[in-house]
């Protein structure tokens, strides 16, 4: 409102007090009972008339523009404080967006550690169990590889022994051959029928021919 | 009558025979003889050195019928019973160790053994002598065999690096 408007209002103020004082003395002067009748109908008049001629229509338009400008600055003073609520707001429901939102994670990351780590117990169960079997066919199989071996060793060596003395004689023909003359193994012989003598003489005496 | 001394020549039942045949042809020789007629040449067979040697021994006179008798006789009581063993070596026996061990097995056995000699290389030595009922097996191999523990015991040490 700028300081003509408010001379005006002033002016106009000032005007309507001297319009009252006027009347005021007016009615004083007439007829009591027509004249307080006719003051009363004149103030009322004049009342009316400075109400119409005091709220007119740029009065009027002042009132509006000044409720309009009052209206914009409370809209303002609303708007400013609802935008800083909004910024609360909108920051309490980012930290509360934050904080659930971690949390939730949080949560999720607990269950998701746990299952890993149930995932994780289980196959260190299962690899422990996988292990734990393959050690026992492991020792299985070398406990039936070491009894073959064993036995194939045994068989071997039984076999070797069995032809051992053959080998060697066949050896001992292959290599002298003809080389000994039955004059060098007379004693031997000898030494042999010497010794199986008394079987002899024993299996002549008693065996029928 | 005295039991026949065989000579180291007559080691076998095929040298029985063999005498045996000699001394028939022997008889068939004086029977031929006796009738032939006067003048005309005669050819007595050759006698074998085992059958002279045999006669020597016993002193008997091959030209004596009767003798010739006892010796065939006595030869025949051989074959039938006489102890006839088979021995078998290695190599071929020669005469003279075949001489030896006839003489022993004569000396030691019976004195009218004969001996049936059988080759067998696989022995590799010694002999194996077949009596009426049993076998001696007195050969290289036998005794190889018999050994076989000794023989896996000193494989085994050598194996083991003892």
């Amino acid at each position: 409102m700028n300081t003509g408007g408010l001379i005006l209002i002033i002016g106009s103020l000032a005007a309507a007090a001297a319009a009252f004082i006027w009347l005021g003395f007016k009615i004083q002067n007439g007829t009591p009972a027509k004249a307080a009748k006719g003051r009363k109908e004149l103030i009322a008049d004049a009342a009316a008339e400075d109400i119409e001629h005091i709220f007119n229509d740029d009065f009027r338009e002042e009132l509006r523009n000044r409720g309009r400008l009052h209206f914009e600055k409370v809209i303002n003073d609303n708007a400013v404080f609802l935008q800083q609520d909004l910024r609360n707001t909108t920051t309490q429901l980012n930290e509360y967006m934050r904080s659930e939102i971690t949390r939730t994670l949080q949560e999720e990351f607990k269950k998701y550690e746990q299952s890993i780590n149930d995932a994780k117990q289980l196959a260190m169960a299962s690899i422990q169990k996988t292990v734990e079997t393959i050690d026992q066919q492991r020792e299985f199989l070398e406990k039936q590889i070491k009894e073959q071996s064993n036995a194939q060793e045994e068989r071997i060596i039984a076999r070797f022994e069995a032809e051992m003395a053959g080998i060697f004689n066949h050896y001992i023909v292959k290599a002298i051959g003809n080389q000994i003359d039955l004059s060098d193994q007379l004693d031997f012989i000898l030494g042999e029928l010497e010794a199986n003598k008394q079987a002899i003489l024993e299996d002549i005496k008693h065996g029928a021919s | 009558m005295a039991p026949l001394k065989l000579t180291p020549d007559v080691v076998s039942q095929a040298d029985v025979t063999r005498l045996n045949r000699e001394l028939d042809s022997l008889d068939d020789f004086f029977v031929s003889a006796k009738a032939r007629p006067a003048g005309s040449s005669i050819a007595p067979p050759k006698l074998s050195h085992a059958l002279e040697a045999l006669a020597e021994e016993n002193g008997l006179n091959l030209l004596d019928e009767k003798a010739r008798q006892i010796l065939a006789d006595q030869l025949a009581a051989v074959y039938k019973e006489a102890p006839n063993f088979h021995i078998s070596f290695a190599v071929e026996a020669s005469p003279k160790s075949l001489e030896r061990i006839l003489t022993w097995m004569r000396q030691s056995i019976h004195p009218q053994l004969l001996l049936q000699v059988g080759l067998q290389p696989t022995i590799a030595a010694g002999c194996v002598l077949r009596t009426t009922n049993k076998i001696f097996d007195m050969s290289l191999r036998a005794r190889l065999n018999s050994q076989t523990e000794y023989l896996a015991q000193l494989i085994k040490e050598s194996v083991d690096g003892r």
